[in-house]
């Protein structure tokens, strides 16, 4: 899961009005956590997950995750 | 019967010694759920069911019954005599069991099948193929197809009977092996693989040759590892089974876990039987003598120090949830395990269509007893060493890659002896074992004896069975 420094530039927090950065995140689903490097918001820390984050690999986490 | 609307605790059994039909209560007692039958005849029988959390009401995932698309009989003398499967049977087949000899090149002192050196003629290629068809036309090209015995290694013909079977247009054949051959010939398993075999279900009773010693009579161990290594470099998954006896070798469950995952991707999982009292056995058992589903369970826990948890497991989708527990996993490179499924998944405990159970689990069985189709990475050393960062998550990204091939399927079934045989149970089975007249009957009821060593179904005819 790559951003370049270009896409995370043209994303800013709405509420603080911060240029996004890239931060180490963990997430969990059921009995699962992971980490990845996501962009963020460096005052409070909201994270942006893209729709193709969101719809590829999240969800290939998730299905996994509740294999049979 | 549906499970869901069944009265919970009634049941039918056998009587032990005439084998005929005869009602159950299934009778909690404390913390252990028994069995309690009674013949007119032959007087009551009380036989330990289950032991401990979970515990038996909550360990539920009901079905409504599905008929077998093809049957071979119809209903006459009623459960469990008309096998074939009949129109009264409540689940299609994920498994049919080929029985392709009666000989062995062991002689245990504890065999279902009692199979031995000095035994009748191996059917012929004609038979199987014969079988096959049948089987193909009831169950559909879908299914696992177990090549079993006796043991099917013995047979010289072996190669050319898995490519049969895949002629047949089965995409998964798996041998049920004690791994003698297969350690002691390295060209063997890649000739198997050749002709088509998938999978090993591999005896594998302990990681101690005292083990060994006690239940198959001698030392087998080295051999055991070498028929592993040896598949695995044939791209053959390898699926450990040992047979669990009280006081022998429970001990060793988290011992076998974490041999089965320092060798995984190869080794696909451990499928845990607690032995069953039916073809032969040193004696008729009494209590003590059983280990039940969430004793292993509980053992798996405590064992594994909690790398894997009871809350992980969750009853089966395909066969009676009284039959089987099972827990997928991640096997990660830092020495942790991730579960893949848990009992949250069937929470809300709403009937499914018991077929829908039976493709389900088709399809993951026969992906996950598989070698995975990917270049497989080196086996980890999960549970045993733990690397430096072993608090951290993996990343997404490494996850995603390790499911593709390390996902190790942890198991265990209770097979029924004609002690503990509950036929709400047999009626919904998918483990069915192909008759030499090519109809279908549940594994249990198939090598099924009485206290005295009567079959009820092994040798018979249709018309013998008759109560």
């Amino acid at each position: 899961m790559k951003f370049s420094e270009e896409e995370i530039q043209n994303w800013k927090c709405e509420t603080c009005g911060e240029g996004l950065v890239m931060r180490k995140v963990e997430f969990s689903y059921m009995k699962g956590s992971f980490h990845a490097e996501l962009p963020a918001c460096p005052k409070c820390g909201l994270v942006l997950i893209t729709e193709e984050l969101a719809m590829g690999k999240m969800a290939e986490a998730e299905k996994a995750l509740e294999d049979k | 019967m549906n499970e869901a609307v069944a009265k919970p605790w009634s049941t039918e059994s056998l009587c032990p010694v005439c084998l005929k039909r005869i009602s159950a209560e299934r009778v909690i007692d404390g913390q252990e759920v028994w069995l309690v039958k009674s013949c007119p005849e032959h007087g009551e029988t009380r036989t330990v069911l289950w032991r401990g959390e979970p515990d038996l009401p909550g360990w539920q995932r009901p079905k409504i019954p599905s008929q077998p698309p093809v049957c071979f009989t119809e209903p006459q003398f009623g459960c469990p005599y008309d096998c074939g499967l009949c129109s009264n049977h409540g689940q299609h087949s994920c498994s049919a069991l080929f029985e392709i000899t009666s000989r062995c090149n062991m002689n245990c002192p504890v065999c279902f099948a009692d199979s031995g050196s000095s035994a009748e003629s191996d059917p012929s290629l004609d038979t199987i193929e014969t079988w096959l068809k049948s089987v193909r036309r009831a169950c559909g090209d879908h299914i696992v197809i177990q090549l079993s015995g006796g043991e099917p290694t013995v047979r010289e013909d072996l190669p050319d009977i898995i490519r049969m079977v895949r002629a047949e247009g089965f995409g998964f054949v798996q041998v049920n092996t004690n791994g003698l051959r297969l350690s002691g010939d390295p060209a063997y398993a890649g000739q198997l693989q050749e002709a088509g075999l998938t999978s090993v279900f591999l005896q594998f009773d302990g990681t101690t040759d005292e083990v060994y010693r006690r239940l198959r009579g001698r030392t087998l161990l080295d051999e055991k590892v070498q028929a592993i290594e040896n598949c695995m470099q044939s791209r053959l998954g390898v699926v450990l089974v040992p047979t669990l006896v009280p006081g022998l070798n429970q001990d060793d469950i988290g011992n076998i876990l974490r041999f089965g995952m320092e060798r995984a991707p190869g080794v696909r999982g451990v499928h845990f039987q607690p032995v069953s009292y039916f073809g032969r056995y040193p004696s008729a058992p009494d209590n003590t003598q059983r280990l039940t589903l969430p004793e292993i369970i509980r053992a798996i826990e405590q064992q594994t120090e909690e790398l894997m948890k009871v809350e992980d497991f969750a009853p089966p989708g395909c066969e009676h949830s009284h039959c089987s527990f099972h827990g997928n996993f991640v096997v990660l490179d830092n020495g942790k395990v991730m579960p893949l499924s848990s009992q949250n998944a069937t929470c809300c405990n709403k009937p499914s269509p018991a077929a829908e159970g039976a493709m389900k689990s088709t399809r993951f069985l026969t992906h996950q007893w598989a070698a995975p189709e990917i270049e497989m990475p080196p086996a980890s050393k999960a549970g045993k060493e733990k690397c430096c960062d072993c608090s951290e998550p993996p990343s997404l990204d490494d996850f995603l890659n390790r499911i593709k091939t390390h996902t190790f399927a942890v198991s265990g079934m209770a097979f029924q002896d004609v002690w503990n045989v509950d036929l709400e149970r047999t009626r919904n089975c998918c483990i069915h074992v192909v008759a030499p007249d090519g109809r279908l009957v549940p594994f249990c009821l198939y090598n099924l004896t009485s206290a005295d060593g009567h079959p009820l179904y092994r040798g018979k005819s249709h018309a013998d069975i008759a109560p």
